[in-house]
């Protein structure tokens, strides 16, 4: 792929998993209220529409320039994840030798950016959401760093393709079983979804974009959906073998891995609770980070 | 002038720019994130000197520190949110001075210095090298940097999370008397806490 077709590639590759998640997240939704869902493939868009057609709110003395930059910047965040991951073994938008160090980077980013989201607004319910989320998604972001790490042992690299054909003969998720179940907790919180929805919550009005209509609005919510879509595809590649696989050509072979990962967490999700923000600190300090360092040393005991 | 360079001024511009920003807020929470910008421009001129890990390690670190520090200012300072105007600097004459000295002093340094010329080949495995030297030769000075850094850390949340307003915060906190040596003020609590009833 010549460059300029690379780049569509990867903004059709945006675009399409975000109308997936929406459309997923609708037929789940109408599942569970046993209804049956309207329109369900062309919702997403009407839903687009009606945003776009709300005009712009503006609170009292906000921090605008933060305000209207960080979803900007939380969508960009997540298009530079995806540019990480390669679409076949020649295709790759960002071949760095460091791919890992900067998806944490992206990671880390982004819990100051949906900090900043709902600190400028100036309003109370997004303040607490934006609080609650950098208790709850610094953490959980630590557990992902071990989890990478982990997986780039084996690849001896710290390169995203490195780490894709260090499993040709054997998926990440069978050499390190609890890699995946660990990362995916890392999407819910970067997403900021279910059972990890302590920024944007129904309990705090809609939390750090209580405030927000409009077009601003419009690309949060495709920010959360992109974040996702980053996630998924990164956890394809890193664990699941990325465009590896027999028969079909590679890119077909991403966009089928990242679908069935991203089908995995909406239905976390839609199905699992959320619990109090002091209990999930208990959770995550107490027994998911130490599980993520025995899986670190047993990754590390395998390379050896 | 060519791309690298061009790149290497705008990333220079938004370094010395945004920290000197630092100074002009009065928010808390502003002067923080402008000092994370500062050092990601810093970052990705690490990046430019073929340093990939350091480089964009710093961006991932400093997006954390600041975004940490930032919220034990707010905690520690009784700045509601960061949001309130506060004056973020003190001694103005002296830091002035201050700053002025140091930062002809180190640009003179770097005038009169002259610095070794010693080119890295191409395709070296500058990420590799790095952490063999951090993890080989340099693990004592990495590790006992790394864990006094935490130490003190742990320390200073500790000592500092101690003293509260109304007393220390072992003890429950009860406010000041209205004067001196007198009983504390406020409503009291009765034993076994619950509703409190007074009995005059």
């Amino acid at each position: 792929m010549t460059p300029i077709v690379l780049t569509m590639t990867w903004v059709a590759f945006l675009l399409g998993m975000a109308w997936y998640i929406a459309v997923l997240d609708g037929l789940w939704a109408a599942a569970r209220e046993g209804r049956q869902p309207r329109a369900p493939l062309a919702n997403p868009l009407y839903r687009c529409a009606t945003i776009l057609r709300q005009q712009s709110n503006l609170t009292e003395a906000p921090d605008l320039l933060n305000w209207r930059l960080a979803p900007a910047l939380y969508a960009g965040l997540a298009g530079t994840g995806v540019a990480l991951v390669p679409f076949s073994s020649t295709n790759v938008l960002a071949d760095l030798e460091v791919g890992i160090v900067w998806w944490g980077a992206v990671e880390a980013l982004t819990v100051v950016v949906v900090f900043l989201h709902g600190w400028s607004a100036n309003s109370q319910f997004g303040l607490i959401g934006a609080y609650r989320y950098v208790a709850i998604g610094l953490p959980v972001m630590l557990i992902s760093m071990f989890v990478l790490i982990a997986a780039a042992l084996p690849a001896e690299s710290l390169a995203v393709p490195k780490i894709i054909e260090s499993q040709r003969e054997l998926w990440n998720v069978i050499r390190q079983p609890l890699g995946l179940p660990l990362f995916l907790l890392l999407g819910l919180s970067l997403s900021f979804r279910g059972p990890f929805n302590y920024a944007d919550s129904a309990d705090i009005a809609g939390g750090t974009a209580a405030e927000v209509s409009g077009a601003p609005r419009l690309v949060w919510e495709f920010a959360r959906l992109a974040m996702l879509t980053a996630v998924a595809t990164v956890a394809a590649s890193v664990f699941l073998g990325g465009y590896l696989g027999p028969w079909l050509p590679g890119p077909v072979w991403l966009v089928l891995k990242t679908a069935a990962v991203l089908l995995v967490l909406v239905g976390l999700s839609h199905q699992l609770a959320r619990i109090s923000p002091s209990r999930m600190m208990t959770l995550i300090w107490t027994v998911l980070l130490p599980l993520s360092f025995l899986h670190l040393v047993w990754a590390g005991v395998l390379a050896l | 002038m060519n791309v690298t360079d061009i790149t290497f001024w705008i990333f220079a511009a938004i370094a010395v720019v945004s920290g000197w920003r630092v100074f002009c807020t009065d928010s808390m929470v502003r002067a923080s994130f402008l000092l994370m910008l500062s050092f990601i421009a810093v970052g990705l001129i690490m990046v430019l000197l073929n340093a990939p890990y350091l480089g964009i390690a710093t961006v991932f670190m400093m997006a954390v520190e600041m975004m940490v520090m930032a919220l034990f200012m707010v905690m520690y300072m009784m700045n509601p949110a960061g949001l309130n105007p506060m004056m973020m600097v003190h001694q103005h004459r002296f830091s002035i001075a201050a700053g002025v000295f140091l930062f002809a002093a180190l640009a003179g340094l770097i005038i009169v210095t002259r610095f070794a010329s010693n080119p890295v080949a191409p395709g070296t495995e500058v990420v590799a090298g790095l952490g063999k030297e951090l993890l080989g030769d340099s693990m004592l000075i990495f590790e006992t940097a790394g864990v006094t850094l935490l130490a003190t850390m742990v320390a200073s949340v500790i000592l500092s999370s101690r003293s509260g307003r109304f007393g220390a915060a072992d003890t429950g906190s009860v406010p000041p008397p209205l004067e001196p040596g007198g009983e504390p003020a406020g409503r009291q609590p009765e034993q076994g806490g619950g509703h409190a009833h007074h009995h005059h």
